[in-house]
């Protein structure tokens, strides 16, 4: 008897389960033939209203229609571009998903685009809604544009997908700044409120290819303060600000030599910074500790470097060189007022009352810290050459 | 009819004697009342009841003749049951010899000096005679005498002992069961010749008569269990089996789990294996398979061969194995829930790749999946049930049109395609067939919940099983032991297949104190050797 | 005794540590961060002390009434009348925690992931297999610990290591900028999060080894506090200042996970595990109102009680809070307060009221 209704009360869950499973199968389930994927999104200003770019990636079959089908696809396809215009951002989605037949999908978004305009005024806005939605990622790559955001992402780039994966490649090969949301919102909310994000520029189109076949590739760095871009510095300078920050993944310095002809060039294999601040009778002090290896990369000078007093000489040229950057890089930004660099956390961490009494004053302080630079190179290995190639070997200084 | 409905009251009868179950069984035969039926010294009377009994049965053979030349006696056998050759040769010739020295006839001599049968038993009652005669032996009846002899001369054709087919190796042995008791009893007591091989017969089938071993190694088995798995098996009542797949139904724990919660063998070594843990075998007369309690979820997915080769293959295949499981479990609705709920946990690149080849697909993925899936059920369940000529053709059908032309059509997405496949092959690599059938069953509502909350559904759907795994019990042991309840010392025989110098103790089932299966001082070393 | 099942100190061990953990990742870190700031990864340490002094309490009063649950106790301790009021004062604290948790297990799943399913939805699936758990007994609750909690330690773990690339230990300095009150402040909510080691007292009765239950007791509180100790500096290595800004920090940390630029977005995976400890939570809050609800109408079993009681569980979880900024707020302010007044005051006065009779009984004894 027990049997029997223990049979019964399983139908009748599998009844109610399944049930519940019919019934609830429409709410959250997407198909992916349903899906806009957005791989990047740009931010104009247009007039007063924000004007929202997404690329999107078409997954199209690329051979001959049905019949050839299935082995034919390949996978990628073109890019399009949509554009929506709106009093905010939320606004100017719905204006562009009206006119978009698939749902738009912001789980792929790998850069996001603000252009000049926008960032100077302001991008809090648009950060917020980047970070509250829950789809977005937090690891998409930030980039500032030079002119409108739109026609950044509408190049189509003869090399990788679309723009959007040229520009976060780019970032990621990190010569210059790489930037992500999480990021921007951790330098926008630190101590200094102040942020670095790489500056891209469209590269001009080659000779015989069509104006939007080219890439847009990272060229300057822009400063923020508060949410405001104030201003940008050039490429060499980017990589000065980067060696403070301690971000250098890959770099070349090149020196020429005293008494010696032609330049040697190094390449950074590992690298450290450490800053070390120093507050004394109100005076603020900060010694930038740079050691790095580097590998000769490049020796077109006569010099040997298997002789100890050339090593010596080339170190010393080498570190010379990067500090004197490092410099030219910080006086920029001082001149800014804008701590990119990190200096007042630093201060923050290790005099925490003195810097919380300066805090609300750091902008006029930023500029007059008095900054030493102890740079140190040294060579591990020299490339696949012992002594410089190319010339008789009695004309190499030994 | 009559016969049926007299067998009813037979039963009825006896358990209100309450003798033993056997008696119960016989009854329907011995009819006529309640009372056992007990041999007259009147042949022809004895000899009416039998040809009463076995009417209607051709194959039945009385065949009269004069013992000693004096007495008038009839043998009584099923042709094809029994060794005629050896009736003709030896049982008869010595019996009908006539008695030169003693005149009078004496039944005591008979059974000494002249018959030269090695089984020979005697019995009174004529339920006794039909069993013999039935099981294939032959029943000598003799005239003014109220016993009846039955001679063990039974022989019927029988399938030379062959590899196992549902159990193929590469290492070990390559003998399996058949469907003779005698034989796979043999067969196992060949690998444990220790007399505390105990067997326990017993018969279910009140048609089937079907002869049951309870195989069980004393000392190491716990009495309680046995006798558990006695009382069970007594509580059968059916009108017959024809394989263990009844009385495994019949006696496991939960009915309605799709687990298996004993373990389905035709290998005398796995057998013997599972007797050396401490578990008890049940071997059926007819059926090559003998079933073996009680295991745990973790026995169903080791093999013989865990043990045949080298340890660290064997762990390494294990964890094949257990990845494999939880491919053929998930790897579908991973598939739709990743496709249809969480599209930006795919990688980007992946994602478009899989998107062009849906493009033009008609289903949604859920729809996609679950016919995909039933499409390959079937041509599993082809495969299997088809003659091995038909069974190319389906293959290739299956492969061409299923596979490649739904693709190109334009149907199917080939990435389904795939993911269908690899599921179909890794259920392949779970040993136990039965575990497999169940996991490739439990797929089809995981897909459904894939398809209605994404992970989290899939993440239910393994809780529900956990759940389930958690409560069931084969025979008293937790199923889902050594994991769950921790037995940390077991654990060297599931994480890992240590060493077999290495496993020194037994499975802790429950009750079992004789845990050790031998020194700690196996591993083989230079220093040993001396000793 | 209603359960008749045994469960081993280990086991034991493994429920608590899921039934801790599995909201202490979810909300708790965005508060403790809010008050502790980079001191956040210090909270924890503080917290940990109310979870020894909730295992010490329900070790000393299980000494005392070894083979009862706190509801059958209470009534020795406080007689019978009052003892039945402290009784349904626990278990509607139980059943209103449990209610707390289911919400908290909704709001994160429909606000992250199944954004247009309705939560009742989500949460009525969740206590239906809960309640399938429930009905299993002790037993099948301990094994299935046994099988999830490994999983859930080794995902935590693992995310844990794939943030390594992405960890900044400069985001902890300075240590203690502002003394020590900020990090105490952090571990207010955390520590009520502790108290819920009182559950204990429900499941000592029915260890096989009971002895062990000391020894599994305080290593399942370091674990706990190891747990969280280890999140919270994740977090914080990994999001630094902005880590109260988030409702879910360890959500926005496991979704910035990327490897080789293929492994991303893995929050589905790691949340599909949660959900396996969470399962536990619920099931083991669960388990001791439908237990604690027959021991004290004095039936002869629980398990009927517990569908019943799972959809009062429902509508508890919808009742807790009208959104998940006052939920949020709930768990700021009051909850901390409320946990431990139950968890460890209420438990603590049973203790000393049972030290005094005790004491009388023994000089009653000398006499």
């Amino acid at each position: 008897m027990s049997g029997l209704t223990k049979f019964k009360k399983m139908i009748i869950c599998f009844l109610i389960c399944s049930n519940c499973l019919l019934l609830s199968g429409c709410w959250d389930r997407v198909e992916l033939n349903d899906l806009a994927l957005v791989t990047g999104l740009g931010i104009d200003k247009k007039g007063k209203n924000t004007m929202l770019t997404v690329q999107l990636v078409v997954p199209k079959q690329l051979g001959g229609g049905m019949a050839m089908g299935g082995s034919n696809t390949k996978g990628g396809g073109a890019t399009i571009i949509r554009t929506g215009t709106g009093a905010v951002m939320a606004d100017a989605i719905r204006d562009l998903q009206e006119k978009i037949p698939r749902r738009l999908f912001w789980g792929h978004v790998k850069a996001v685009v603000f252009s000049e305009k926008v960032a100077k005024e302001g991008i809090r806005p648009y950060i917020d809604f980047l970070s509250r939605n829950p789809q977005m990622r937090l690891r998409s790559n930030m980039f500032i544009c030079k002119g409108s955001a739109k026609n950044v992402l509408e190049l189509s780039p003869p090399i990788e997908q679309s723009s959007a994966e040229v520009m976060r490649e780019l970032s990621e090969l990190q010569f210059l700044f790489r930037v992500t949301v999480k990021d921007a919102l951790q330098m926008l909310a630190g101590s200094t409120q102040t942020a670095a994000i790489p500056l891209v520029q469209i590269l001009p189109a080659q000779k015989g290819m069509s104006d939007l076949q080219t890439i847009a590739f990272i060229q300057r760095t822009a400063i923020f303060k508060k949410d405001r871009m104030i201003g940008s510095v050039n490429d060499k300078m980017s990589r000065g600000l980067l060696w403070i920050r301690n971000e250098v993944e890959q770099a070349n310095i090149t020196v020429s030599l005293k008494g010696a002809k032609g330049t040697i060039t190094a390449a950074i294999i590992k690298m450290h910074t450490k800053l070390i601040p120093e507050y004394k009778n109100g005076k603020w002090k900060m010694i930038v500790k740079i050691t790095s290896e580097d590998d000769v990369i490049s020796n077109a000078t006569n010099l040997s470097l298997y002789n100890k007093k050339h090593i010596h000489l080339a170190q010393k040229a080498l570190a010379d060189e990067t500090a004197n950057r490092i410099y030219a890089a910080l006086h920029k930004v001082q001149k800014m007022k804008a701590d990119v660099v990190g200096f007042g956390e630093a201060f923050h961490r290790k005099y925490p009352r003195q810097w919380n009494q300066v805090k609300d004053r750091w902008e006029d302080i930023f500029p007059n810290v008095e900054v030493t630079i102890k740079a140190k190179v040294n060579f591990r290995r020299p490339g696949m050459n012992t002594i410089p190639q190319g010339i008789p070997p009695e004309e190499v200084k030994k | 009819m009559r016969f049926f409905k007299k067998s009813r009251n037979g039963v009825t009868g006896n358990h209100q004697n309450g003798t033993t179950r056997n008696n119960e069984q016989e009854l329907y035969i011995a009819q006529q009342n309640a009372q056992p039926y007990v041999l007259s010294f009147n042949l022809e009377e004895n000899i009416e009841t039998l040809q009463s009994v076995y009417e209607n049965c051709v194959d039945v053979v009385f065949r009269s003749f004069q013992v000693a030349g004096t007495t008038n006696a009839v043998l009584v056998y099923i042709d094809g049951l029994v060794n005629v050759e050896e009736l003709d040769l030896v049982v008869l010739p010595s019996l009908m010899r006539p008695l030169s020295s003693i005149t009078d006839f004496d039944i005591h001599q008979l059974l000494s000096q002249t018959l030269t049968v090695s089984k020979v038993s005697k019995t009174q009652l004529m339920s006794e005679c039909i069993e013999s005669i039935s099981s294939g032996k032959a029943v000598l009846l003799i005239n003014r005498y109220n016993h009846a002899f039955s001679l063990g001369v039974g022989k019927w054709e029988k399938r030379s002992i062959d590899e196992p087919v549902g159990e193929a190796g590469i290492k070990g042995p390559r003998e399996g069961f058949i469907e003779s008791l005698g034989t796979n009893l043999a067969l196992v007591r060949r690998k444990v010749k220790s007399p505390n091989l105990k067997t326990k017969a017993i018969k279910i089938g009140t048609y089937t008569q079907t002869e049951v071993v309870v195989c069980y190694i004393e000392g190491l088995a716990h009495p309680a269990l046995i006798q558990e798995v006695e009382e069970r098996l007594h509580r059968i009542k059916i009108d017959g089996i024809l394989d263990v797949g009844y009385i495994e139904e019949l006696i496991e724990d939960n009915p309605y789990s799709p687990f298996p919660q004993m373990l389905n063998t035709e290998r005398p070594d796995v057998v013997a294996a599972s007797l050396l843990e401490g578990r008890f075998a049940i071997l059926q007369d007819g059926t090559p398979f003998a079933l073996v309690a009680p295991i745990s979820f973790y026995s169903l997915l080791q093999s013989h061969e865990d043990y045949y080769e080298r340890s660290l293959i064997s762990t390494v295949i294990r964890w094949v194995r257990y990845l494999f499981l939880l491919i053929s479990l998930f790897l579908p609705s991973l598939y739709v829930a990743l496709l249809t709920f969480h599209q930006e946990m795919v990688p980007t690149t992946l994602l478009l790749t899989m998107a062009a080849s849906r493009e033009l697909i008609p289903f949604p993925a859920l729809v996609e999946a679950l016919m995909m899936e039933v499409v390959f059920e079937a041509l599993r369940e082809a495969g299997v049930r088809l003659p091995k000529q038909a069974g190319a053709a389906v293959s290739i059908v299956g492969a061409l049109v299923i596979g490649q032309a739904a693709v190109q059509a334009g149907i199917v997405s080939a990435p389904m395609i795939m993911v269908v496949s690899l599921t179909g092959i890794a259920s392949f690599t779970v040993p136990r067939y039965a575990t497999g059938i169940a996991i490739r069953m439990l797929r089809f509502p995981m897909i459904l919940l894939a398809g209605s909350l994404g992970l989290l559904g899939v993440m239910l759907g393994l809780l529900l099983i956990l759940i389930h795994m958690a409560t069931l019990r084969s025979f008293g042991v937790p199923y889902l032991s050594p994991m769950a309840p921790m037995q940390g010392q077991d654990m060297k025989d599931v994480l890992v297949r240590a060493p077999l110098w290495k496993l020194n103790t037994r499975p802790q089932l429950p009750g079992i104190d004789n845990l050790t299966r031998q020194g700690s001082d196996q591993k083989p070393s230079p220093e040993n050797k001396d000793q | 005794m209603i359960e008749k099942g045994k469960i081993s100190a280990m086991q034991m061990a493994l429920m608590m540590y899921p039934a801790i953990i599995a909201t202490a990742i979810l909300l708790v870190p965005a508060i403790t961060a809010h008050h502790a700031g980079q001191d956040m990864w210090l909270s924890p340490i503080w917290a940990s002390f109310s979870g020894f002094l909730a295992v010490y309490i329900t070790l000393r009063l299980h000494h005392y009434y070894p083979q009862k649950t706190a509801i059958e106790y209470s009534e020795q301790i406080a007689g019978k009348f009052f003892g039945k009021i402290i009784g349904f004062v626990f278990l509607f604290f139980y059943l209103h925690a449990d209610g707390i948790v289911v919400r908290e297990y909704g709001e994160f799943i429909v606000g992250n992931f199944l954004m247009r399913t309705p939560p009742i939805f989500v949460m009525g699936t969740m206590v239906f297999i809960c309640a399938l758990a429930v009905r299993g007994g002790v037993e099948v609750i301990g094994r299935l610990a046994e099988m999830i909690v490994p999983v859930v330690t080794l995902v935590i773990l693992i995310f844990v290591i794939l943030l390594i690339p992405d960890m900044d230990a400069t985001n902890m300095l300075p240590i203690m900028e502002k003394g020590i009150i900020p990090s105490i402040k952090g571990a207010v909510t955390p520590q009520s999060w502790f108290s819920e080691f009182f559950l204990m007292a429900f499941f000592l009765p029915y260890l096989a080894n009971g002895e062990n239950g000391k020894k599994w007791g305080i290593i399942s509180v370091l674990a706990v506090f190891l747990t969280l100790f280890i999140i919270n500096i994740t977090v914080l290595f990994v999001l630094g200042g902005i880590t109260a800004n988030f409702v879910y920090p360890v959500m926005s940390a496991v979704r910035y996970i990327s490897i080789a630029d293929f492994l991303e977005h893995l929050e589905a995976f790691v949340m599909a595990v949660w959900v396996g400890g969470t399962f536990l939570k619920i099931t083991v809050f669960y388990y001791v109102v439908a237990l604690g609800t027959a021991q004290w109408l004095n039936l002869p079993d629980y398990r009927m009680l517990v569908f019943p009681l799972g959809f009062l569980l429902l509508v508890f979880s919808e009742w807790i809070a009208p959104s998940l900024m006052e939920l949020s707020h709930l768990l700021a302010t009051t909850v901390p307060f409320y946990l431990s007044s139950i968890q460890i005051v209420l438990p603590l006065i049973l203790l000393l009221i049972a030290k005094f009779r005790n004491r009388n009984r023994m000089k009653d004894g000398q006499k």
